[in-house]
């Protein structure tokens, strides 16, 4: 039982990771932003371009390699987003299928269609961790658990106490609003979108590292759709208990009962979630009626 | 003005040259016209984008050498990225204007592919994608297949080697497939058949390809106290059920079907316990057939020559049954040539690829396993080619 748990909290952490990403992009300009879970290959494969290029200094190919993350998503929302402001909403989310669609084939013509181990090329190992009670995770799935707890922190104190982070939850509100007090809410909507994506980099970096890294990861990012759905859009604390339920119920039934429902699980979660409280769990009503 | 003039007829002496004067023999041949369908791109494209990539560099130096009985091989490629409409369409595309078609894709692009040759009666062979029944004997007069695995041998052949191993040791074996038909419905036959050779058999353990963590499957195959797991499946599967039994501390022995990323992934993970069998011989061989095909693909794939294996005895094949076809060559005298391929794929395999008119899949199949040998410091084979009869 208590390996169930510690891979629940594993699987859990990379699912809240991907999930933060839906919730700050949506919170901050209310677009859905569907190409998340690309935006953790895109991580992935940056980690091991970077790695290839600077060679196994993992001090400056991580960081570096987060840093492009966090650049990319900055970049998408003032190249793609930002015009479509006026526009109607799913004018926007439309462009961010387009943008999931472009950096899948993107990825493929540059890196081709194999699978990657960025691990080796850093210098690094995976060993097995023992844990009290029995359990093993390995020193990755560690990791992820680690850097969840840490961005997760991060995130609520940023958007508590700094400046920048207040502005983002006043642009999120009140966006003509926020303007009209000065803020200046096209930096605060990038900074969402470059957050979104450092998260997904982040986790796509993890999760290159942990099991393996292709073109074809961005799956993961629709069960994380389904953990921002049933944690609520606007609710970045909604997005922990959603992602251990989804994680749980996904690990239960692959332990206990047929691991084929593991695939959809988290869709059964979210149906479940919709027909009890479509606003999710920590999401405000207000908000499912602009969705 | 002059000048304009002169730069207009060097262009038009260049481009008449090229027209005419600059066209080999080959090229101005009516070409054998050869269809493939395969999954260039997608999601499954990892398989089986080398396998057309290996026919291209294959038939590109046959015809720049002057192609087969004079003619040039003309191959379309249509990309079904492994999707059965696209595939529909593909197959349909292809069966108009060729003599044959090749599937190098996933198995859920077979039935339409082989209703078009059904329909069309036109010739089909798979390779790169696993064979399918109608190429075992009695086969279908239409379906061929040139692809090293094959349902049912390679489980005989897995539990027959684990049981050698074993030393008469009583077995506890686990099997870890894909939530893909093939895969289970080869594992299920295996459960079945490790129970009559006397195993101690757990359940099938089902993956799906898009699970975000393996370890509650590997979990679950360590809790049921596995001595030995066979997977067949995609490598990603495959690998990453052995990787995630690994990292929860698991000690027993791992089977998997060596696919094109084996010689590369047993060098990278080190794991004396992972063997991988085949009908391939790994280019860790170094035969002269693996240093020919290093130097003829250089530059011209994306992936490292020991991925070109399994679309290279593909295109052997072709190449032999063009041959025997001579000119011209009708679907009827394809279908004819193939029937009666005899091949020797220079040690690519463990031995020829013989087809008999009611056998398209070989006469004899060979399987060789490696691993990772810590003595060594190297993959090692773990003995020599094992044959068996196909009937």
């Amino acid at each position: 039982m208590t390996q169930v748990l510690a891979t629940t909290l594993v699987v859990a952490s990379l699912y809240a990771l991907l999930g933060a990403g839906y919730v700050l992009v949506y919170r901050a300009s209310r677009v859905l932003n569907l190409a998340q879970g690309d935006l953790l290959t895109l991580g992935g494969y940056l980690l091991f371009a970077v790695t290839a290029t600077v060679g196994a200094v993992p001090a400056v190919a991580v960081p570096l390699a987060v840093a492009l993350s966090a650049l990319t998503g900055f970049v998408i929302y003032q190249v793609l987003i930002r015009p479509m402001a006026g526009h109607p909403v799913f004018a926007a989310v439309l462009v961010t299928v387009t943008l999931g669609i472009l950096l899948r084939a993107g990825i493929v013509l540059v890196f081709a269609d194999r699978i990657r181990h960025p691990l080796p090329m850093l210098g690094w190992s995976n060993p097995p961790v023992a844990l009290p009670g029995g359990s093993v995770l390995s020193a990755f799935d560690l990791a992820t658990l680690g850097t969840a707890v840490v961005v997760f922190g991060a995130l609520f104190a940023f958007l508590r106490f700094s400046p920048v982070g207040i502005q983002m939850r006043a642009a999120g509100e009140r966006a003509l609003l926020a303007s009209q007090r000065g803020i200046n809410f096209q930096f605060v909507f990038a900074l969402a979108w470059a957050l979104a994506a450092l998260c997904g980099g982040l986790a796509g970096m993890l999760y290159a590292c942990n099991v393996r890294l292709e073109p074809s990861l961005d799956v993961l990012g629709l069960k994380a759709f389904a953990v921002a759905l049933v944690g609520g859009l606007d609710s970045l604390a909604g997005v922990i208990p959603a992602a251990l339920i989804v994680a749980g119920i996904e690990v239960l039934s692959v332990r206990y009962g047929d691991p084929l429902l593991s695939d959809v699980s988290p869709f059964l979660c979210l149906l479940a979630m919709l027909l009890i409280r479509p606003w999710g769990l920590l999401g405000t009503r207000e908000e499912l009626d602009r969705v | 003005m002059r000048r304009r003039h002169s730069l207009t007829l060097a262009v038009f002496l260049v481009a008449g040259g090229l027209a005419t004067g600059g066209v080999s023999p080959t090229e101005a041949a009516d070409p054998y016209r050869i269809g493939m369908g395969a999954a260039i791109t997608g999601r499954f494209s990892g398989g089986y984008a080398p396998t057309y990539e290996a026919y291209k560099a294959y038939f590109k130096r046959i015809n720049d050498a002057g192609g087969i009985n004079g003619h040039p091989v003309e191959i379309t490629y249509e990309d079904d990225r492994g999707e059965p409409q696209r595939a529909a369409a593909a197959a349909k595309k292809l069966a108009e204007s060729s003599i044959l078609m090749i599937n190098a894709s996933i198995s859920a692009t077979y039935k339409p592919y082989m209703t078009e040759a059904e329909t069309e009666k036109i010739p089909l062979m798979f390779g790169g994608g696993v064979c399918p029944r109608e190429a075992f004997p009695p086969a279908s007069p239409l379906i061929f297949c040139s692809t090293s695995f094959g349902s049912k041998w390679d489980s005989r052949f897995a539990l027959s080697f684990i049981k050698e191993q074993a030393g008469g040791k009583k077995v506890k074996i686990g099997f870890a497939a894909q939530d893909i038909p093939l895969s289970r419905i080869e594992l299920e036959f295996a459960e079945q058949l490790a129970k009559e050779m006397g195993f101690e058999a757990i359940p099938v353990v089902v993956v799906p390809g898009a699970a975000a963590d393996f370890t509650p499957f590997a979990q679950k195959l360590k809790d049921a106290g596995a001595d030995w797991v066979f997977s067949w499946a995609p490598w990603g599967v495959e690998i990453g059920v052995f990787e995630a039994l690994q990292r929860i501390g698991w000690q027993g022995n791992y089977l998997l079907y060596g696919h094109q990323q084996t010689e590369d992934e047993l060098a990278r993970l080190k794991a004396p316990n992972l063997y991988a069998f085949g009908g391939n011989a790994l280019f860790t061989e170094a035969l002269p057939i693996h240093a020919e095909i290093t130097r003829i693909v250089k530059g011209q794939t994306t992936h490292p020559p020991h991925y070109m294996a399994e679309g290279w005895v593909s295109a052997m094949v072709l190449e032999a049954a063009l041959k025997q076809c001579g000119w011209p060559c009708t679907r009827e005298k394809i279908a004819a040539a193939l029937a009666t391929v005899t091949l020797d794929t220079k040690g690519l395999r463990g031995g020829p690829i013989e087809w008999t008119a009611d056998n398209h899949y070989r006469k004899t199949t060979y399987y060789k396993v490696y691993r990772w040998d810590p003595a060594k410091n190297a993959i090692a084979s773990v003995g020599g080619w094992t044959k068996l009869d196909i009937k």
